[in-house]
């Protein structure tokens, strides 16, 4: 052991007074450090302190390494010292071997780690003192005190980041699954999914790609270009996919970073891609039901609209014929279609009885009736005949209408006088006319649908007449195609003809309540299909 | 899309700005920490980083930017981050950033709030 065997006590105490409080404001500047190196350079400071007009080398080995790493360079004499130090175990925690001019010091610190420290400096001949030694010995346990606070310093801070990632995963989680669900019909909440994904699970790429079959409709890769290399196998791959409406999500990560490369990807990650796989489905599900719901409210609000369009067209009550009893009934099925009828009375005396059915349903259908109404109101006083009515109507429909959309409608002009009837059909179903001797007599001539073909097609028309007790019956293809549970067509099974054959009530209005009762008794439970639509006269006794 | 990462800096007085594009991850951390190093080495306490092209950070990212903030409080320094994306903004106060680097809306802002 190297001293001095020289130095006074009381000199000695004095020092090693000086070296405590040194050591004492040493600790407080060490325990700052955050690095190994600043903490190497503060504790060279401080022993350099002691130390006045000497050389501080210091370097550090790693437990598991038998390199030294050099900390402070103070001579490089003093470094190739401890570089040349044994491997071997330490005897003791610390070691120190005096020599000539300095004096190495090396200690094993806290985690098995070693610290060497050389001060040299002096002269061959001088040598370190007891006090020096005793110093250094406790500048050493300093050394380890201060590199153990940093350990834990260091770890509690990994503890501390580690723990507000995990708080950071679970509030990105809430706001993926916010945003997911709140974003417009444009945007691609798989899309969100996969960067939140990649950024919270360290991923440092990511694909999410939407398959229908084998057909690849999407591929979307983050960061941009990125693809999965031949070396991406199950440790550093996690997947996860979900079928919606035939079409295949699959989210694809790689590669999880660390600050000293890459690492297998953890249970939560796989569980955390999985989550967010789940909100993109139940998004996409949701705005599936959101849509179904938008137009189910958009048809709603639609046949309220057509209602009331109809509702306004159809008569509320009709003319009162002299020496006739007419009565009109329209049945809107659920959907509301265009069926339309009217008795309209036209200044020379006569009446115009008419039923329509245009094509389609809902406004559109509503809106032709509107326009039907609208042109006959017009017409029917402009023309001579029935035809030229037809072929009016047909022009102006043309006009008004897409190709695709076109009216049936059955024209009677009644001449109540004489009884005379003028009927003209353009391509509706044929009107029945039940005579007095029990026959029913089947009308049906005329031309195409309105508003079908613009080619000056020529209507004819037809004339009969009603005696007295006879019966007019116009209705639309609702009565005849009502259908039955079996998909059974009322026309098939009853005949309508018949059913005006064989009832004969005083009043129209009860005709028509028996008709309807007849068809609802074939129908039964089956929702009805069509707009059911009647129109009888009956010119009394 | 999110670009692959690109970092510029210019030096405005005596402050660092940076301004980076793209995903803030190992390789994006570590170019910062590097630009950061090699100027705060030249004795530059004053750094600005601004964000606007990168909206997407993990934590490994982020482990570059607490050294960053730790390196310049020892020489009272200060960082401040600006052009935030809210989601990045929401990150970097989750992982306590915030308490002891700024923010501001943009560049100029954050340069006036140096001394």
């Amino acid at each position: 052991m190297p001293a001095s065997p020289k130095t006074s006590s009381k000199s000695n105490l004095d020092r090693l007074s000086d070296h405590i409080e040194s050591l004492q404001a040493g600790f407080r500047k060490l325990s700052r450090a955050a690095t190994l190196k600043d903490l190497g350079r503060q504790f060279a400071g401080v022993v350099g302190a002691m130390f006045i007009h000497k050389m501080i080398d210091l370097a550090y080995r790693p437990a598991d390494s038998e390199k030294w790493e050099d900390l402070v360079e103070g001579s490089a004499e003093g470094l190739k010292r401890l570089h040349a130090h044994s491997t071997r175990k330490l005897a003791a925690a610390s070691e120190i071997h005096g020599a000539a001019g300095a004096i190495t010091v090396v200690h094993r610190l806290a985690d098995k780690s070693l610290i060497g420290l050389v001060v040299s400096g002096k002269s061959k001949v001088e040598r370190y003192s007891e006090v020096d030694v005793l110093s250094l010995r406790l500048f050493v346990t300093l050394f380890d005190n201060a590199y153990q606070d940093m350990l834990y310093r260091r770890s509690e801070k990994g503890l501390v980041f580690s723990l507000n990632h995990r708080i950071l995963q679970l509030n990105s989680l809430i706001d993926t699954g916010i945003e997911v669900s709140t974003l417009d019909e444009n945007a691609s909440p798989h899309r969100l999914a996969l960067v939140r994904a990649a950024s919270l699970t360290n991923a440092s790429k990511g694909v999410v790609r939407v398959k229908r079959g084998k057909e690849l409709l999407e591929e979307y890769a983050f960061p941009e270009g990125a693809t999965p290399a031949p070396a991406h196998t199950a440790g550093n791959r996690i997947k996860t996919s979900f079928t919606f409406s035939s079409d295949t999500y699959t989210f694809d990560l790689f590669e999880k970073e660390s600050r000293s490369g890459t690492l297998a990807f953890e249970d939560t990650d796989q569980l955390l891609l999985d989550a967010l796989a789940r909100q993109v489905h139940a998004s996409l599900e949701n705005r599936y039901l959101h849509q179904q719901a938008l137009e189910k409210q958009r048809i709603e609000q639609e046949m309220t609209v057509a209602a009331t369009i109809q509702k306004k067209i159809i008569p509320v009550s009709l003319p009162v014929i002299h020496g006739y009893d007419v009565a009109g009934r329209n049945i809107p099925s659920k959907s509301v279609g265009g069926d339309y009828y009217d008795c309209i009375p036209l200044p020379d005396g006569r009446y115009a009885l008419v039923v329509a059915d245009v094509t389609g349903k809902g406004v559109p259908a509503a809106l032709l009736v509107s326009s039907l109404h609208a042109y006959l109101s017009a017409y029917l006083e402009l023309s001579n005949t029935l035809a030229e009515l037809l072929g009016k109507l047909n022009k102006a429909l043309c006009n008004a209408t897409t190709d695709d959309k076109f009216v049936t409608a059955f024209i009677a002009v009644l001449s109540p006088e004489t009884g005379e009837l003028e009927f003209s059909s353009a391509g509706h179903n044929p009107g029945y006319l039940l005579k007095a001797d029990g026959m029913v007599e089947e009308i049906n001539i005329g031309g195409p649908p309105l508003g079908a073909f613009d080619l000056d097609f020529p209507y004819l028309s037809g004339r009969t007449s009603i005696g007295k007790g006879e019966r007019l019956l116009l209705y639309t293809d609702g009565v005849t195609e009502a259908m039955n549970e079996k998909d059974e067509l009322y026309e098939r099974k009853l005949s309508l003809s018949d059913f005006l054959a064989r009832n004969k009530p005083d009043r129209a209005d009860t005709f028509i309540t028996d008709l309807i009762a007849d068809i609802r008794k074939f129908t039964g439970s089956a929702p009805q299909s069509d707009d059911i639509t009647v129109l009888y006269l009956r010119r009394k006794d | 899309m999110e670009q692959p990462f690109t970092l510029t800096s210019k030096l405005r007085g005596d402050c660092l700005v940076i301004a980076t594009s793209g995903y803030v991850n190992n390789v994006g951390g570590e170019a910062i920490a590097k630009e950061f190093t090699r100027h705060f080495e030249q004795d530059i306490k004053h750094i600005v980083i601004n964000l606007a092209e990168s909206k997407v950070v993990n934590s490994i990212g982020m482990s570059f930017l607490l050294e960053i903030i730790e390196k310049l409080q020892d020489v009272d320094g200060k960082l401040i981050f600006t052009n935030l994306d809210p989601a990045v903004d929401k990150m970097l106060a989750i992982m306590g950033l915030f308490t002891f680097a700024g923010k501001a809306p943009n560049v100029e802002e954050a340069l006036k709030s140096f001394p």
